[in-house]
């Protein structure tokens, strides 16, 4: 009491309040905004690189050599020069191979003009052993551009397709949830938001053994139950896309319905229009703004989501550059993923232009819906009586019910949860516990910051956003809010880590608070839109009338304010916490190339798509859900308790 | 110790000036309303002294002491808003008892700060009870009693009953003066209900556009208006336009647009274009057929009956439309169409200067 009133005569100066306040904008501006859209200046500053190794062919190289007959074999070392005569040492090794009996290794992203030579050094266990230069090389050639375009249309069409489709199946459930009372609601309500307690990774490959084709090569049991047909990436992608977008639309229509006044219906009711043409010239106009912030978000996910579709698609084809020249099925968010995954020497240039496409065309496609869904208009004045009560009596409207129903369990609960199957079905082998549980440490850890360090730096942006005076300054912060969230999360990690390996930062990027200054930059958002709408809604006369009353301004928040916005404070940490855990695209686009460093959802990525042991990471799906379960319960816990 | 000053207040919104050179000087201790139009700047006035919104310039003194540089918890001016703002997360007694505890009062201190304004505003047998369980007029009273627990020395009420029903409007405007009396508080007061102003305060401030029109006692505002605008913003006037046709000493003849002569005293020079105002409550109607200065002829138009008393819309000979308000008993022993006398009394016909702007504009009707 006597530290908050002390502290109280130094919050209430106005010198500390506008240095405050600077301190949050400029954290906003250079630690968020200005690392999130970095990359769009790399076209400027290394347009070489980018002509050599992204908009010109590339080479593929594979190289092959004789196994080691060495009884203390320990490692392969590769190593590659521009010079023919070339020593090995620390500076020209480019990768490592423990395996004695894995003799074959493929380079890629090579500049097509230049010329390379490579030795291989098989080290033994007591002492260094023979250098080989390698006698057979196989060199393709790729062109990466295709395989980028492709990929981004890949990813507009899908993440459309997804709109489309939540729109359609998830309007009819939305309207249950908020408009008819009906036995086992309640469950239903939880049921819906279950989907987005569930990590991607885990989702992804729950999604994947449940619809894909997989080939019967891969030794993946399948549980019974499983449909098991789908073989079209594209198909299986926007399954996947579905399930975990379906809950966003259907969370932001119901409220937007629930915040219409019913009355309005009632009146149309009484003065004799059938239910669905009240639906459709009433309710329906009024509700743009949930329609837009439903389609937002799902296209916002859909088109960042990076660890779960590159597990269902390795499902259907290894991803391996080399494959994705023929055929036309990855996700720009992915293709980050994989390459990053794979022997690309060049990394940097082509990994920055997939980034900077990915930011401009989502932030392009966002703009662009966003303005078709505020100009369409319904066609209100014209109605069609006859078919139109017709369509709202008997057996249309049930089937409709009904149909959204097997829908929300057929395409989004079963496969979501469907892993549980493979788990009690499949053998118990090969489970790594010290990396999974390091991994989830690692995780966790990451959560706990990020979620801390949102609600320190993240509430007074959203009260300065609600509450402050200068309303040119505070559009624009609402503005560069939205950035975060509609850029891609692998382009953003990416940006990112190209941020802060600049020479200048050298002495502060770690690779772990790389990972959470990335994690607070996508998460940022979440708290900052959660509590400036909650403090938007409260009038301001509670606050001014607690300063009146002699509440210094650490008090009237703690006392006044906090306890009105508590709730979306504790939504939005919810929904840092979660994303965090769950988050694959940015964790894997900001890490180092063969970093130690792995939170859990990547590692299962890891698992699956590198080192294909599918029952460790099933188990590692299982316990990563558990966990966040758990930690959401806790979260929910302590915040009630906190007062 | 709280007398207030506000000396030339200016607060500008973008290119709307919500105050203009706004001064006036209020004593310790009294009962003062503003009142204006929508708009006008009556709030902004309220959270300038309670200093939650600054000023662009000028300097507001509370107790003779300059608080620009106060917060608003530093400067024990408490600010009670229409909706009261009781927080919805605290009941009847943490409300009250909100100010002690946040400036750090013991216990035991608390304890009988809470008991004795609870009991002063009759809610003691409620304690525990959320905002949202009592009725309008006992949150009011939570919120006056959280105020008055303050100890702050000004109390800023802005539209304090405005949320009530009509009936308790009127019970509780009394009970409101009396509490801020008895405690001896300074107490500003903001609305747009004129008779409710006329019948709480000490002195009356109208202003319009942030500027200020008038300051004096409800019975000065009402019979010596200084302008045309506050002639119709306290109570009711016919407005009369004219030029000066004839001065004798202070005696002037008004030569009106309806080509009726009317006679008032006043500053003015002959040519001058004048509006004469009279209040409706000062129009004599009568039956006699003596005709006399400041005397016309004319038929009833309509009556609007107010219980008590009644108006009357006569229609004078010479085409001008008059109101009047009559005590019903007189009133209704007319009936519709009945030739009728109007007189206005010469002391009760007040000359003003012609606004800049017309009549229309400056009166707002």
């Amino acid at each position: 009491m006597q530290i908050s009133r002390k502290l109280d005569t130094v919050i209430g100066k106005k010198w500390f309040n506008k240095t405050w306040y600077s301190f949050i904008v400029l954290f906003f501006l250079f630690i968020i905004i200005t690392p999130t859209v970095y990359v769009l200046s790399y076209s400027v500053t290394h347009g070489d690189d980018l002509q050599k190794y992204v908009f010109s062919d590339t080479k593929s190289i594979t190289l092959s050599w004789n196994r080691s007959g060495d009884v203390n074999f320990s490692k392969y070392e590769i190593h590659t020069s521009s010079i023919s005569d070339f020593e090995p040492s620390n500076s020209t090794l480019i990768a490592t191979i423990k395996e004695a009996n894995n003799t074959n290794y493929t380079l890629s992203g090579l500049s097509m003009d230049s010329s390379s030579y490579f030795k291989v050094k098989t080290v033994s266990k007591n002492a260094s052993a023979a250098i080989s230069n390698v006698p057979q090389i196989k060199s393709t050639t790729i062109s990466l551009m295709p395989i980028i375009i492709n990929a981004l249309w890949f990813s507009i069409a899908v993440a459309l397709v997804v709109v489309v489709i939540d729109f359609v199946a998830g309007l009819p459930l939305a309207w249950l949830l908020a408009r008819k009372k009906f036995p086992g609601k309640r469950y239903l309500d939880v049921l819906v938001d279950l989907p987005i307690a569930v990590p991607t990774a885990a989702l992804g490959f729950s999604i994947a053994i449940f619809w894909a084709a997989i080939p019967s090569e891969k030794g993946i049991l399948i549980p019974f139950g499983a449909a098991s047909f789908v073989s079209s990436p594209f198909l299986l992608v926007v399954l996947l896309h579905v399930a975990f977008s379906y809950p966003y639309m259907v969370r932001s229509l119901a409220a937007a319905i629930e915040e219409i006044d019913i009355s309005y219906e009632i009146a149309a009711g009484t003065l004799g229009a059938s239910p669905f043409t009240v639906a459709r010239t009433i309710t329906m106009p009024l509700f743009r703004g949930g329609l837009a912030t439903g389609t937002i978000l799902c296209l916002a996910r859909s088109l960042s989501e990076t660890g779960a579709t590159m597990i269902t698609l390795s499902m259907l084809i290894p991803l391996k550059i080399e494959n994705l020249a023929s055929t036309a099925g990855i996700t720009g968010p992915a293709l980050i993923g994989t390459i990053k995954q794979s022997n690309f020497l060049h990394l940097e240039p082509a990994l920055a232009f997939i980034s900077m496409i990915l930011i401009i065309s989502s932030i392009l496609l966002l703009i662009a819906v966003k303005m078709l869904i505020t100009r369409f208009k319904l066609p209100t004045q014209k109605v069609w009586p006859r078919y139109e009560t017709l369509l709202s009596r008997g057996f249309v409207p049930k089937l409709k019910n009904a149909s959204s129903f097997i829908f929300f369990f057929g395409i989004v609960i079963i496969p979501a949860f469907f892993i549980i199957g493979y788990i009690f079905s499949a053998k118990a082998t090969g489970v790594d516990w010290a990396t999974l549980q390091y991994s989830l440490l690692i995780s966790l850890i990451v959560a706990a910051i990020v979620t801390a360090a949102n609600l320190l730096l993240g509430i007074p942006l959203a009260i300065l956003i609600a509450r402050g005076k200068n309303k040119k300054l505070t559009a624009t912060l609402d503005t560069l809010t939205d950035i975060p969230i509609i850029v891609p999360t692998a382009a953003l990690g990416f940006s990112l880590g190209l941020f802060w390996r600049q020479p200048i930062f050298q002495p502060i990027s770690y690779e772990l608070l790389l990972i959470i200054l990335a994690h607070i930059a996508f998460t940022y958002p979440f708290i900052v839109r959660s509590v400036s709408s909650a403090v938007e809604c409260t009038d301001m006369s509670y606050e001014e009338t607690g300063r009146t009353l002699g509440a210094g301004p650490l008090q009237n928040f703690r006392k006044v304010l906090f306890p009105m916005i508590k709730p979306s404070i504790l939504a939005g940490a919810i929904m840092t916490f979660t994303r965090s855990l769950d988050e694959t695209g940015a964790t894997i686009a900001v890490i180092a190339k063969d970093s130690k460093i792995i939170t859990a959802p990547v590692y299962i990525v890891d698992l699956i798509t590198k080192q294909q042991s599918y029952y460790p990471a099933a188990l590692a799906c299982i316990v990563l859900i558990g966990v966040s379960f758990i930690s959401l319960l806790l979260l929910r816990y302590v915040t009630k308790k906190v007062k | 110790m709280a007398a207030i000053r506000l000396s030339n207040i200016t607060k500008r919104y973008g290119s709307l000036t919500a105050v203009d050179d706004f001064t006036i000087d209020v004593k310790d201790g009294e009962y003062l309303t503003i009142i204006g139009p929508t708009g006008a700047g009556k709030t902004t006035i309220l959270k300038i002294i309670a200093g939650l919104v600054e000023q662009d310039s000028g300097d507001v003194f509370i107790g003779g002491e300059p608080v620009n540089e106060y917060p608003p918890e530093k400067r024990s001016a408490v600010y009670f808003p229409q909706t009261y703002s009781l927080f919805p997360h605290f009941n009847v007694w943490e409300n009250t008892t909100f100010a002690p505890r946040i400036q750090g009062v013991g216990e035991q201190e608390i304890s009988t700060i809470g008991k004795e304004m609870l009991t002063m505003v009759r809610l003691w047998k409620r304690p525990d009870a959320l905002p949202s369980e009592l009725s309008g007029g006992m949150q009011q009273r939570c919120g006056l009693a959280r105020a008055l627990a303050a100890n702050a020395s000004v109390l800023l009420l802005d539209e304090p009953l405005r949320a009530l029903d009509a009936r308790l409007r009127i019970e509780l405007r009394y009970e409101l003066r009396k509490l801020v009396k008895d405690l001896n508080i300074t107490a500003i007061h903001v609305t747009h209900d004129q008779e409710e102003a006329m019948s709480i305060s000490d002195r009356i401030a109208v202003i319009k556009n942030g500027r200020l029109e008038q300051i004096d006692t409800p019975q000065k505002l009402f019979d010596i208006p200084k302008n045309p605008f506050v002639a119709n913003f306290i109570g009711f006037s016919n407005f009369i336009e004219g030029v000066i046709v004839n001065k004798t000493d202070d005696l002037l003849t008004i030569k009106g647009t309806y080509d009726d002569t009317i006679m008032t005293n006043g500053e003015f020079n002959i040519g001058d274009k004048v509006v004469a105002s009279i209040k409706i409550e000062y129009v004599v109607v009568d039956k006699q057929n003596e005709g006399g200065p400041n005397t016309f002829f004319g038929e009833i138009e309509d009556f609007t009956f107010l219980g008590k008393f009644t108006t009357l819309d006569v229609k004078l000979d010479n085409g001008r439309k008059i109101v009047s308000k009559l005590q019903s008993t007189i009133a209704l022993s007319y009936s519709k169409g009945e030739k009728v006398r109007v007189k206005f009394p010469q002391e009760k016909l007040i000359a003003f200067e012609y606004p800049k702007f017309g009549l229309i504009k400056e009166v707002g009707v």
